[in-house]
């Protein structure tokens, strides 16, 4: 199932608006750092993904996903970590933290759509509904 | 005993005129299979034999498999080219966004940070009062790191990107004379009025890739531009808050 919500975690205003540009046919909420990251997942109950840089003031990408990681109402929100730091560590650091996929920047538009469309190919089977006694 | 003898007995005339409507029959069943042995002849050629077909197939299968190949490879290109005309879209998108000069030097960053994937670079503008260029941005860099960049201005010594200031052409290096990556010129109309140096890129990006062409072709169109619009308009906005306070003050003196 493609994701329906984004919530889109960057300090770039440029790459605010790249997304915006590329991701249209979704509804995008937007944070500038961590923190209000926190306060956008508290205030739409219905993200199902997650763009994440980790270069932030206030509060890194990485402290935010062990934070929202902690709450158990996230565990099925998928995280792309979208990050300058590009080395194999910093890869599996992210992906440690509890990222689905990680990609570096500078990207490009196809590396983006193509990890949304295989991580909503590979979500988890939605719960069977439950049969009334 | 023949069967004629059999039919007719031994009455010839009979014999006779069975022998001759026997002829008729064999003669009319000749023609027959003329016919017929025409008729097939000529559809032979319009009904292809199961080999001739098979290859016939084949030949179509192959011609539809490279059809689809060459459509999929196109189709790879032009999400590129989409995806390489969205990046330059933003990016002078969000240089225009702006008037306040903190916020177009923060996106010239960005775009050489993020949309280039430059680790260590300056934005050089040159004074209006002297030779020598202001550093204006300076992005992974120390204060003692990569002279003649490591001061408050440039007053020359890269080659390289003493050469673009002076003829406004962008180069790439490394050169023997210059371990700048490249030196893009900036221009306000037809002045070059600065340079914005590459110096190191991300590790994980090695080299810069043709289509990083065209952003630095743009930063050198827009970014200074851009960057000047947006200091006169401070300067003009300073300006007028002087003479706004200055006038609050002489009305209530």
């Amino acid at each position: 199932m493609q994701p329906h919500k984004v919530l889109v975690v960057d300090d770039s205003k440029l790459m605010r608006k790249m997304f915006e540009v590329m991701l249209r046919q979704y509804a995008l909420v937007y944070a500038a750092d961590g923190r209000e990251a926190l306060d956008r997942l508290r205030e739409h109950g219905d993200i199902d993904l997650i763009l994440l840089d980790i270069n932030m003031p206030n509060m890194t990408g990485l402290e935010f996903l062990a934070a929202m990681r902690s709450d158990p109402a996230n565990a099925e929100t998928r995280v792309i970590i979208i990050s300058t730091e590009g080395r194999e560590e910093d890869t599996a650091r992210g992906l440690e933290a509890g990222a689905d996929a990680y990609i570096s920047k500078p990207f490009r538009t196809e590396q983006i759509l193509d990890v949304i469309s295989r991580l909503a190919a590979s979500e988890p089977a939605a719960p069977a509904p439950e049969i009334p006694a | 005993m023949s069967e004629i003898d059999a039919l007719a007995g031994h009455r010839p005339d009979l014999q006779i005129d069975l022998v001759e409507q026997l002829r008729t029959t064999v003669e009319r069943a000749n023609d027959l299979l003329r016919a017929l042995e025409g008729s097939f002849e000529a559809t032979e050629p319009m009904v292809p034999k199961p080999a001739e077909r098979i290859r016939e197939l084949e030949h179509r299968l192959s011609t539809t498999d490279s059809d689809v190949k060459e459509l999929a490879s196109r189709l790879v290109e032009s999400e590129h080219q989409s995806g390489r005309l969205m990046s330059l879209y933003v990016a002078t998108y969000q240089l225009h966004a702006t008037l306040s000069p903190p916020e177009v030097q923060a996106t010239i960053a960005e775009i050489a940070i993020d949309l280039l994937g430059a680790q260590q670079f300056v934005l050089l503008l040159r004074r209006e009062d002297g030779d020598d260029c202001e550093i204006a941005l300076r992005q992974g860099l120390g204060p003692a790191d990569r002279a003649p960049f490591s001061g408050e201005s440039y007053a020359g010594g890269d080659k390289m990107v003493d050469a673009t200031l002076a003829d406004g052409l962008l180069r790439l290096g490394p050169t023997d004379d210059s371990s700048a990556l490249a030196a893009v010129p900036l221009r306000v109309q037809h002045e070059i009025v600065g340079a914005i140096v590459l110096l190191k890129l991300l590790d994980h990006k090695p080299i810069l890739r043709p289509e990083d062409r065209d952003l630095l072709d743009l930063l050198s169109a827009h970014a200074a531009s851009a960057l000047f619009a947006a200091r006169l308009f401070a300067a003009k906005d300073r300006k007028l808050r002087t003479l706004e306070s200055l006038v609050k003050l002489a009305r209530g003196a």
